[in-house]
């Protein structure tokens, strides 16, 4: 908390502050964090990362006889390469979250011990998938070539998509994290929300060809990322206005959610 | 000289059990935490205590500073305030400078990792940059010791391993500040004593260091002030003084039967300077003197005195004898007021010492005085010695008969 820790704008600052110069500050613990993540992850697993490859692959292909031989989705792109494309993209999501709501707790240890900015271990996780993520796109780039689907100048909007979508799952990585430290229960309901949640967000098919799901589905913040994705990698047009708002309401979101971890920081020891 | 670190009024407050049963408690709580509005600070709720009540010390660069105390004492928390990772609940702590603390040093090791992954991982957590754990890595490894293992995994060094190498780190850490916890009691004897070294290297070079230890023996080496913690300060001040306070509420006794027949009304040293109970810088091999001034309630004959000295660092018995009165010849009995006086020769080396004094019935067995602590002295250093007794070593060199001598 700031040294006055109070609510007025001058605190506000204060804080900011006293977080961002704390990332700068530990910069190197969040890499080595995430190297050592990243290596516990693969260390003993013979495959290492062939799996950040192959659990999204078989998930497309159960998911292509599904939907694309069973109940016949018309999609503006080979089903496969649509279907990969909203898992890769939704499986960073789901896993850095997964790794991220008991990023603390797992690390019980490092919290009650010694004092750095607790900020690091879910900014960890995120970026642990990022890398999962990275080795995945690979995959992409093969599915499109095979597939023949082309790209276009469009694409130059991936970085500002991804950004969106890291600063988005950081945002909710910040506050499951810190709502298991307090209660265990949030981890067990996590795993039932997130797979209700990947059904109510088009990664297996387009939003439009559901109807009937009233405002709940619209309001998912996740459909219109995962639609960006597709617009600018695959369909080579720039996102919609629904991702202007999504990526508006992020920067908000995570801005709140970082600074209520922060304030609520100095209680992570004594309540773990 | 700087201030490097202030413990003004420091207050914390603790809950017995669970913070919160249910959701239900929890929003309202948040939101008050992100708010920043407390309950009042002062007060006490149901199921609260004091883990720390008006704590206050300062250490100046250069210094160290023991904390003692028994289990519970608030030690650790007080620890944990230094390091940030709790917030007092009312009072303030200042630290200048970077900290590198020494509790738990393994924590942040990850078993899976080899002691190189770990030595980028651990240092990290203290705040080393990347460029400063690679220049330092060699050193690193060479005082911990474990050059052949470097790459193996942390999860096959022995524990003593591991300690060393989490200790090693953070030794190496160049910190203005340094706090340790209950570190020395970790590797072989070799090791502890390099580590000792290590703690009197940083304090030439200006570091601050904060030390709490059951080990009273390093705290009376290495600090020149410390503080008795019960929750609150019970005793601050030049370590000595601390130690006594420490060790004479430790031995506490409870009553016997016949304690309280003979009443102790005075003892002390007698030297020049006055009498006094304390004696500092005594020299070793001194001839000393306690005098005490006492009341009988009965006549007593059969009676022993007991004297014993021990070592208030680790209260090692360095010496235990007695006396029988009718050894001591006339008079035949005493009652009403006498004087006793005991003499010795401190045969001693560097170091806290404390008398335990105590008058035996010898016929019922039953304490008339209780042992009790009567005197502490404190041994200066003359020259480089340690142990437990002064044996008045000395060296001669010479030449057997008849050897040519060297040009």
């Amino acid at each position: 908390m700031g040294k006055n820790g109070d609510v007025s704008m001058g605190g506000l600052i204060a804080d900011v502050r006293e977080m961002l110069k704390e990332q700068v500050e530990y910069r190197e613990l969040l890499r080595q964090m995430t190297m050592r993540d990243l290596l516990i992850r693969y260390k003993q697993a013979i495959m290492g990362f062939g799996w950040a490859v192959f659990m999204p692959l078989v998930n497309t292909a159960v998911f292509s006889i599904i939907f694309a031989r069973i109940a016949k989705i018309q999609t503006p792109v080979p089903y496969p390469v649509f279907a990969f494309c909203g898992l890769w993209a939704w499986n960073f999501f789901a896993s850095a979250l997964r790794f991220g709501v008991a990023s603390l707790t797992s690390n019980a240890n490092l919290v009650t011990k010694v004092y750095f900015p607790r900020e690091i271990f879910p900014f960890s996780a995120v970026l642990v998938s990022l890398v999962d993520f990275a080795v995945g796109s690979a995959v992409l780039v093969g599915l499109m070539i095979w597939y023949r689907v082309p790209v276009g100048l469009n694409l130059a909007w991936f970085p500002i998509v991804l950004v969106v979508h890291v600063l988005f799952t950081a945002a909710i990585a910040l506050v499951l994290s810190m709502a298991n430290l307090f209660y265990r229960d949030v981890k067990y309901l996590f795993e039932v929300v997130i797979s209700i949640w990947m059904f109510a967000t088009s990664v297996l098919y387009p939003m439009d060809k559901v109807d009937g799901l009233g405002t709940l589905v619209q309001l998912n913040p996740m459909t219109p990322i995962i639609d960006a994705y597709r617009d600018v990698i695959l369909l080579n047009t720039a996102p919609g206005v629904p991702f202007a708002v999504v990526a508006a309401a992020t920067v908000g979101f995570l801005g709140i959610a970082w600074l209520f971890f922060h304030r609520l920081e100095f209680k992570f020891a004594e309540s773990i | 000289m700087d201030l490097r670190v202030a413990f003004d009024s420091v207050s914390k407050k603790f809950r017995r059990g669970e913070r919160h049963d249910s959701l239900r408690d929890l929003v309202p709580a948040m939101a008050a935490a992100f708010l920043n509005r407390r309950r009042s600070s002062e007060t006490l709720g149901d199921q609260e205590f004091w883990a720390l009540r008006n704590v206050s010390f300062a250490v100046r660069a250069g210094e160290a500073l023991g904390i003692i105390g028994p289990n519970g004492a608030g030690k650790s928390t007080s620890l944990k305030v230094l390091t940030k990772l709790l917030r007092p609940t009312t009072g303030s702590c200042m630290v200048h400078g970077r900290v590198g603390a020494l509790i738990e040093v393994a924590a942040g090791f990850h078993p899976d990792l080899s002691g190189r992954e770990n030595i980028y991982l651990q240092g990290a957590i203290m705040g080393m940059k990347r460029a400063e754990i690679a220049q330092r890595f060699d050193d690193i490894v060479d005082f911990a010791g474990v050059n052949a293992f470097v790459d193996t995994p942390v999860k096959r060094y022995s524990s003593g391993m591991n300690a060393r190498l989490g200790f090693s780190i953070a030794a190496h850490l160049m910190p203005d500040v340094l706090i340790i916890d209950e570190v020395l009691s970790v590797g072989d004897m070799a090791f502890q004593q390099r580590c000792f070294d290590r703690m009197v290297e940083f304090k030439k070079q200006g570091i601050a260091i904060v030390l709490v230890s059951h080990n009273l023996q390093a705290v009376s080496r290495l600090c020149e002030t410390a503080v008795y913690l019960a929750s609150s300060v019970k005793a601050s001040g030049p370590t000595i003084d601390v130690l006594d306070a420490y060790v004479r509420d430790s031995n506490k006794l409870e009553p016997t039967v016949d304690d309280g027949a003979i009443e102790l009304r005075s003892i002390a040293f007698v030297s020049d300077g006055g009498p006094a109970t304390t004696h500092r810088d005594v020299a070793p091999g001194a001839a000393l003197k306690l005098r005490m001034e006492a009341r009988s309630a009965h006549p007593q004959d059969d009676v022993t005195f007991g004297f014993e000295i021990y070592r208030s660092t680790d209260q090692l018995l360095v010496y235990n004898g007695h006396v029988h009165r009718p050894e001591l010849g006339s008079p035949d009995d005493f009652n009403g007021e006498f004087h006793l006086d005991l003499a010795f020769r401190a045969n001693l080396v560097r170091g806290h010492y404390y008398i335990s004094f105590c008058i035996l019935h010898n016929p019922t067995q039953a304490y008339l005085v209780q042992p009790r602590q009567v005197g502490t002295l404190a041994v200066a250093e003359t020259r480089s010695r340690s142990g437990v007794a002064d044996v008045d070593f000395s060296a001669a060199l010479s030449l057997p008969v008849g050897t040519p001598a060297r040009r």
